[in-house]
């Protein structure tokens, strides 16, 4: 069978000692820099591409992806036992996680968020490594019509993700597409708007963006609150959940990973839907939970943290086969590619088959090194949770500006990324959620390659998006998705569970 | 005029710059056909379009029923000393060395903290210089001066 071929070859690339070293250093460093209060995947993920250039594509994109499933698990674990969500996706995790620690089961919330995530990392490992082939043969019947089209409904689909005004979030995902093309433009070898800068010709580094958007400002804006964490360090508890407490939470995982599975792979979709989607389905299935949700039940920790977990690896589908990010952190991913000279798109599986497998059996090994990681040396992250703030934040700078400096070795790029902390901090006071923004920024030069190829093909015609099957269901399924969102009691629905989020 | 939401308002503010610095600035460039499009078609398209969305953000801050919200205070201290200590690093970098301008990154970010206590920041430079020089100088054998110019040879 082809798919036992390609995993095997997958799994001969990964188990190499050098990927497996990668791999585990890139759960760790992920685990290390997620475990911190306010700094999301996203930040971390910005923070340490950097890392990875010296080395080859492949290990480079083992690393990215173990830092990014570890940032994610490193979330929940603060979610947990500090009720501060390092990132969106573990915001539903904390409402029933930290009411156990309060309860003295940390232990348990904390083992069943590790176990439930890696039941659901196999099962959206083998869900990737199943939809890859079938994928990838549609995505060579796409014209850049489709492609066009396909990145509209993968916008549209971000905007109704992000919280807050939907207007606001539309902005947010133009602004970046505008960003994205400064620099010189392909077809003209015109530089745009770069203000006869010569570092501007090759446009701005979206490294640059990410670490000053979020990784800035979420620093500046942690200086501000100084509230007091309490940390339930002391209490642990034990590790083993109860018989009840895994018969509770079993059924959850199951359903967390099938959901999870599913909406990562939606356009938009990913670990952020995913988990709230998986608590709200809990939320409405379960009769008399005891105790009930919102008070430390079981099921509020293991649908959610499976589903995130599952959903993470299915978003990678979208980003490898056909070239287009669902959300933010897949865009970061593509940036990372497009560094080491991979164009992400179909071409990469046939091209680079030992990349593509390698990096998908590698998310197998590496969600077992979480487990096996996470489990016993909670107590090192319970330290690390204790390290004052003012010596972590000093010491993540300087790692963002080595970082962003040895991209292009240019201390330009170093001042670039202050101005987009500040831009970052204007956000952060206006609520204006900057994930679409990130992930508008990356489609921004490909969906105007795309139009241009589109209309000229079609001789200046835009009734082609309409005219071509494939485009116009994805551009149908972008329509539903603002009706949907639009409808009055959709959309009471939509802020209530965002508010509940903040 | 009443502001009701300050932050679409002022929101929108800034998307509606934005949008029209991106419409008038792409006018330098060719704008080309539908079926050609020059480099300023996509642009000029998007700018538009964000102009568009700014005002109606704008419109929303000014009109909207919900109570009245204020932006938060700006907190300058830890904006630009963080971000000052950033721009410090860029420009000592290639001058100073990695070790000088990891002193000010470290130094004027920490005065950023209302915990600032002279001694921790001695002893943070001096772990992170450490880190630093182990894990991108020789780990990762990273190109980059160490030492201040004058005392390179």
């Amino acid at each position: 069978m082809d798919l036992i071929n390609n995993l095997a070859l997958g799994f001969s690339t990964a188990l190499t000692f050098a990927n497996l070293a990668y791999a585990f250093a890139g759960v760790l460093i992920g685990t290390l820099i997620g475990v911190l209060p306010g700094i999301g995947p996203i930040a971390t993920l910005a923070m340490l591409l950097p890392t990875t250039y010296a080395l080859e594509p492949t290990s480079a994109l083992i690393m990215l992806a173990g830092i990014y499933y570890g940032a994610q698990y490193g979330g929940s674990t603060t979610a947990i036992l500090v009720n501060l969500p390092g990132e969106s996706s573990s915001v539903v995790t904390c409402i029933d996680g930290y009411q156990m620690a309060r309860r003295g089961r940390a232990g348990s919330a904390l083992a069943v968020a590790a176990l439930g995530s890696f039941f659901a990392g196999t099962v959206g490992t083998l869900v990737l490594a199943a939809l890859a082939l079938p994928m990838v043969e549609l995505a060579f019947k796409f014209g850049p019509a489709e492609y066009f089209s396909l990145m509209v409904l993968g916008l549209i689909g971000a905007v109704v993700l992000a919280s807050g005004s939907l207007v606001k979030a539309i902005a947010m995902i133009v602004l970046g597409l505008l960003l994205g093309l400064v620099g010189t433009d392909v077809n003209s070898g015109v530089a745009r708007f770069n203000f006869d800068v010569p570092e501007l010709a090759d446009g701005i580094g979206f490294v640059t963006v990410a670490m000053g958007v979020f990784g800035f400002a979420e620093i500046i804006a942690n200086l501000e609150h100084k509230g007091t964490r309490q940390v339930f360090t002391d209490k642990v508890g034990r590790l083993l959940p109860s018989r009840e407490e895994f018969k509770y939470a079993l059924p959850a995982v199951l359903r967390g990973t099938a959901l999870g599975s599913v909406l990562g792979v939606l356009p938009g979709g990913g670990a952020l839907l995913a988990a709230f989607a998986a608590y709200t389905v809990e939320k409405k299935i379960t009769r008399n939970p005891d105790p009930p949700f919102g008070q430390g039940n079981i099921r509020g920790v293991a649908a959610p943290e499976s589903a995130n977990n599952a959903g993470a690896q299915t978003s990678f589908i979208p980003m490898l086969t056909l070239g287009i990010p669902p959300n933010a952190v897949m865009a970061l991913m593509v940036g990372a590619m497009t560094i080491h000279n991979i164009q992400p798109g179909p071409q990469v599986m046939t091209s680079n088959p030992s990349l593509f497998w390698g990096l998908i059996a590698s998310m197998w090994t590496g969600n077992l090194m979480l487990v096996i990681l996470n489990l016993p040396l909670i107590g090192i992250w319970v330290q690390l949770l204790k390290v004052p703030y003012r010596f972590l934040y000093p010491a993540i700078l300087v790692f963002c500006c080595i970082g962003v400096y040895s991209i292009n070795n240019n201390t330009f790029d170093v001042i670039m990324t202050a101005a987009f902390g500040v831009l970052g901090y204007v956000f952060f006071k206006l609520r204006c959620e900057p994930a679409p923004l990130i992930l508008g920024f990356i489609l921004g030069p490909m969906m105007e390659e795309n139009l241009r190829r589109a209309m000229l093909l079609s001789r200046g015609d835009p009734t082609v998006f309409f005219k071509r099957p494939l485009s116009l269901t994805l551009l149908l399924m972008a329509a539903a998705l603002v009706v949907i969102v639009l409808l009055p009691q959709i959309n009471k629905t939509r802020e209530k569970a965002f508010q509940e989020g903040d | 005029m009443k502001i009701n939401d300050a932050k679409d308002f002022w929101s929108g503010v800034m998307f509606a710059a934005f949008g029209l610095f991106f419409v008038v600035f792409s006018q330098r460039y060719d704008m080309g056909s539908a079926a050609r499009m020059g480099p300023a078609f996509f642009p000029t398209m998007l700018g538009g379009l964000l102009l568009l969305l700014g005002v109606v953000t704008m419109f929303k801050g000014l009109t909207t029923k919900s109570a009245a919200s204020k932006v938060d205070r700006f907190h300058f201290r830890p904006l630009l000393l963080v971000l000052g200590a950033v721009v410090a690093f860029g420009l000592l970098l290639r001058p100073g060395g990695l070790l000088v301008a990891l002193a000010a990154l470290v130094f004027i970010s920490s005065l950023g903290s209302d915990e600032f206590r002279l001694r921790d920041v001695l002893l943070l430079t001096i772990g992170l210089a450490v880190l630093v020089l182990i894990v991108f100088i020789y780990a990762l054998d990273m190109t980059v001066p160490v030492l201040p110019a004058f005392l390179r040879t």
